[in-house]
């Protein structure tokens, strides 16, 4: 069978379901968007991830990405509802008094942004969270984080697009297997179930993004899993009503790594506790981080630091139900930043990919900067530092 | 309307409580079973609607009787009644 | 004995094979090991030999033959006191009771017991984890009072409980019977017992028992506690619905077509206090998968079961596999396969010959159980019975509107229903609501497309149990 669209989506996690979403708002509803699936919407990284919305607010230029997007996921949750959203805000806890020096240097680091945040003293800790460890010497309270579930969102977000443009079709279960080629443009893309001839692609695969691109000849752009190890607690058992984070957190997380990620037999694998409360009462535990290829085998070392410290900071989650653990890849990019934005290389092909832990925050902005740059609408934040083409070789 | 079969012989009493009100169970009695002997059919809230549930599968596959026992989610089915023990209902308060 | 000596033999015990399951596969398999002096640990999650379908009374308590029990139990008297036998102190046999295996590998099951966190380290292991009921969703189904065959089982032979004053008893399969006698020995009024299948269809199991000796003592001893009772055997009808306020009140009951549709302008009010459902069983292969057991689907057996070889051995040479995990075949199935499994293992220890009656034995029980349970294969049209505003993932409160439209948006699998509504994403992992989500699916009942995930811990454990595993 062949079909023509005006743009292909390959990918539908959280990124290319909001890439979606956002082309159907730009543009005009006879515009046909088809989104490929090789498996179930939201059935990789985005259904095995944390759901946390987090402004990072360690540059200028990180925070307007993440605050923007984070802002955006108030007004998507206001439309399209139908998905867990839950603006618990988030603790970054001192483990000792060595971490609580690190407390007001978050701290100003939220202020020099314009933004503002809390620093607490033990007993104002105690009084927020009474299920926190006695012993916290402290913490900052930052108002402006949340937690979403990614899966439902992204199928939310789907549903919004197909109520605003009937010619958004959603395909599960459809694996890309290669392209056709017109010159150096994109003439059409083959799946398992149809040619279909566009010249707009977008490539939104996460860890499998690279694959894609070697279906086009492409060199592999530089994004690689780095596995997080999670577990989830039974139903109503949480003792916690906010997003916990150890302030260490910042140290690993969202960071660029030393390991070199293509020799991941070395990689011993770094953990700082995040701990979600969901909307059933239950509690997501993270989370580590480690390079070590595609495998999603439970390392069950690693898991249990994770558990470790989570029971140091919240001694009542030890007697909670652990009812499942499980591996989430992250799609980490060499230089740590995402790649938004058109790969020149090849005209007419676009990535939205390679977030590491941020994607979950990040996907609204990013399906805005990719539907206002195919639309040709002046972006709503510079996407310079994001575009793909820093590693075009 | 619920109760015990006569004539299988007598257990030492164990006393209980269920969401404050006391409950005579036997020794060897699972917790789901002395609250269903009691006439007490629901034993949790469902954990979204918080709707009455009680024991469905009475053999700890399917989590539907989750009680909390001095502050622990167990399953009622599965769990021996020990004397003095502060039982409440599961799932969404 | 020092405290570290004590800790050090609470947390890890040692044996020649490690068991999961005290029923009746389990019971054999160990009692044949132990009787050649094989060390055997048992682990159940109960707190006495038996399993579901010979479930022991708390200890202290006798039946004397208040409850009535059918010619088969005399097999599980007989396979109890041999066990128990061994399982006295300084027997070969060591029964951990309520016990829940978490996680496994070849040598090695972590259990949860009493609160503490437990590792079980042996040469080979034996897995008769057995089976549980399989559930169909209807409206009213999660009443309280609205339970499952096995779990009025449990009240009335494991625990002497009077399930109620009026029940309801529905569903499919053999297993109706010895609901029905429990009810009546613990004097419940059984007000109607309602058969799916139709009597034509179940005339196909007819050979099946006829020429199996055990079965037509058993089918037959059924048919009399019936008759003497004034119960009959409703074919072609099941629960449409319950209702009741805070607790189920009465059914609404009416007859189906051959593939188990409701049919309309068939429904009669019934009122009751309990409702036992029994639509066949589902094989728990859990620990099996963890272990790198492979599986195939035999709907005839219940679904997902393990392979196994000729001789109970899966995919991994110390493990093996026995009864219900390999397919739904009954007591007489399990103690043949625990037997045979428990001779290659002895092959294996002693050097001793697996006696060709043995396997003889264990294959014809097999093929007996398989022509007889395909009388009673699932019926797809049951899960018509479900509204859209069915609750069918009782974990999550996800109703059957909600999982069809994430089957819609997110893709037609059973995977796909999960991640798109959270349905079977709860603590029972998908046991309960795992074969209508697999229907809902595809169109067909226990769809051979979704091979279940297993995840560690395989049924829940405190948070403290997995930091503190030992190795």
């Amino acid at each position: 069978m062949t079909e023509t669209a005006d743009i292909v989506v390959i990918g539908g996690g959280i990124i290319g379901s909001s890439v979606v979403y956002q082309l159907a708002q730009l543009l005009d509803p006879s515009t046909r968007i088809v989104l490929c699936d090789r498996g179930p919407i939201a059935g990789a990284t985005s259904s095995s991830c944390m759901g946390h919305l987090m402004v990072t607010p360690g540059n200028a230029q990180e925070y307007a990405l993440t605050k923007t997007s984070v802002d955006l996921w108030r007004g998507l949750h206001e439309q399209l509802g139908g998905f867990d959203y839950n603006p618990t805000g988030a603790l970054y806890l001192a483990e000792s008094e060595e971490d609580i020096e690190m407390v007001p240097v978050l701290h100003q680091q939220f202020l020099d942004q314009g933004d503002q945040a809390e620093i607490l003293d033990q007993k104002q800790l105690r009084d927020l969270e009474p299920g926190l460890a006695h012993d916290i010497p402290g913490a900052l309270f930052y108002a402006g984080d949340g937690v979403v579930l990614p899966m439902l969102a992204a199928g939310a977000m789907l549903r919004g697009a197909q109520q605003r443009n009937p010619n958004v079709v959603v395909r599960p279960n459809c694996a890309v297997t290669g392209f056709q080629r017109d010159g150096d443009r994109i003439a059409a893309v083959v799946t398992e179930k149809s040619v279909i001839q566009t010249n707009t692609v977008v490539n939104a695969c996460g860890v499998w993004t690279p694959g894609i691109g070697e279906m086009l000849g492409q060199p592999r752009v530089p994004i690689y899993p780095r596995a997080g190890n999670l577990a989830i607690t039974g139903h109503h058992v949480s003792p916690i009503r906010t997003q916990l984070l150890e302030i260490s957190y910042l140290r690993f997380a969202h960071a660029a790594s030393d390991v070199d990620p293509t020799q991941t037999d070395r990689d011993a694998g770094g953990h700082a506790v995040n701990m979600q409360p969901q909307t059933n009462g239950g509690c997501l535990i993270g989370s580590t981080r480690q390079f070590r290829g595609m495998s999603k085998q439970v390392n069950r070392e690693l898991l249990k630091r994770s558990l470790l410290r989570a029971h140091r900071y919240v001694p009542g989650v030890a007697q909670a139900p652990i009812i499942r653990s499980w591996v989430g890849l992250r799609p980490y990019s060499i230089d740590n930043h995402p790649l938004i934005g058109p790969w020149d290389p090849v005209p007419g092909f676009w990535i939205a990919a390679g977030h590491e832990g941020l994607g979950i925050s990040m996907a609204p902005i990013t399906g805005l900067l990719i539907a206002q740059q195919i639309a040709g609408i002046t972006p709503s934040i510079d996407p310079t530092p994001y575009l793909p083409g820093r590693f075009a070789l | 309307m619920s109760g015990r079969i006569a004539g299988l012989g007598d257990r030492e009493l164990v006393v209980f409580t269920f969401d404050d009100q006391e409950v005579n169970a036997r020794q060897g009695d699972t917790i789901a079973m002395a609250l269903w002997a009691h006439g007490q059919v629901t034993v949790r809230n469902s954990s979204s609607e918080g709707q009455p549930r009680g024991v469905l599968c009475n053999m700890g596959i399917c989590y539907d009787c989750l009680v909390v026992v001095d502050g622990v989610t167990v399953r009622s089915c599965t769990t021996l009644v020990k004397p003095g023990m502060t039982v409440g209902r599961g799932g969404k308060s | 004995m020092s405290g570290a000596d004590l800790t050090q033999l609470d947390t890890v015990l040692e044996a020649d094979v490690g068991i999961v399951g005290a029923g009746p596969g389990g019971m054999a398999a160990a009692a044949r090991l132990a009787a050649a002096g094989v060390r055997v640990v048992v682990l159940d999650e109960g707190q006495r030999a038996g399993g579901q379908i010979y479930r022991q009374l708390p200890v202290g308590m006798h039946n004397h033959g208040v409850v009535q029990e059918p010619p088969s139990h005399d097999d599980g008297h007989n396979l109890i006191q041999s066990f128990e036998g061994h399982a006295k102190d300084g027997g070969e046999i060591e029964l951990v009771r309520g016990a829940t295996v978490w996680d496994a590998q070849p040598g090695r099951l972590w259990f949860e017991h009493d609160g503490v966190s437990r590792l079980l380290r042996c040469g080979h292991i034996v897995l008769a984890p057995g089976a549980y009921d399989r559930c169909i969703p209807f409206p009213g189904w999660t009443l309280p009072g609205v339970v499952t065959a096995g779990a009025l089982q449990v009240m009335v032979r494991g625990f002497g409980v009077v399930p109620g004053k009026r029940a309801l008893v529905v569903g499919s399969g053999p297993l109706l019977l010895p609901t029905v006698t429990s009810l009546l020995g613990a004097g419940v009024e059984v007000v109607a017992a309602l058969e799916a299948s139709s009597r034509m269809r179940a005339l196909r199991a007819v050979p099946a028992v006829a020429f199996h000796a055990a079965r037509r003592r058993e089918a037959m001893w059924y048919m009399k506690q019936l008759w003497r009772n004034s119960v009959k055997l409703q074919w072609g009808w099941t629960v449409f619905a319950c209702e009741g306020d805070g607790r189920v009140e009465r059914a609404i009951i009416g007859k189906v077509d051959a593939h188990g549709r409701p049919r309309k302008g068939t429904e009669r009010t019934i009122e009751c206090d309990v409702v036992g459902a029994g639509f066949g069983l589902v094989p728990s292969i859990e620990v099996g998968m963890r272990l790198g057991a492979d599986t195939h689907m035999l709907p005839v057996r219940g679904g997902h079961c393990l392979v196994v070889d000729g001789e109970q051995r899966t995919a991994v040479a110390t493990v093996f596999a026995v009864g219900e995990t390999c397919g739904i075949g009954g007591a007489e199935v399990a103690s043949a396969e625990g037997e045979l499994a428990a001779a290659a293992i002895l092959r294996e220890l002693r050097g001793t010959t697996v006696a060709s009656a043995v396997v003889s034995r264990a294959r014809a029980e097999r093929r007996a159980a398989d022509s007889m349970l395909g009388a009673f294969a699932p019926l797809p049209g049951l899960h018509d019975l479900a509204r859209p505003d069915t609750i069918v993932c009782r974990c999550e409160d996800i109703t059957r509107l909600r999982a069809q439209e994430a089957a819609a948006m997110h893709g037609d699998s059973m995977r796909a229903i999960k991640i798109g509504c959270r349905a079977g994403m709860g603590p029972c992992q998908a046991r309960i609501c795992g074969p209508s989500l697999q229907a809902m699916a595809t169109g067909v009942n226990a769809c051979a497309m979704d091979v279940p995930v297993v995840q560690v811990p395989l049924k829940p454990v405190s948070s403290e149990t997995i930091l503190t595993a030992p190795q």
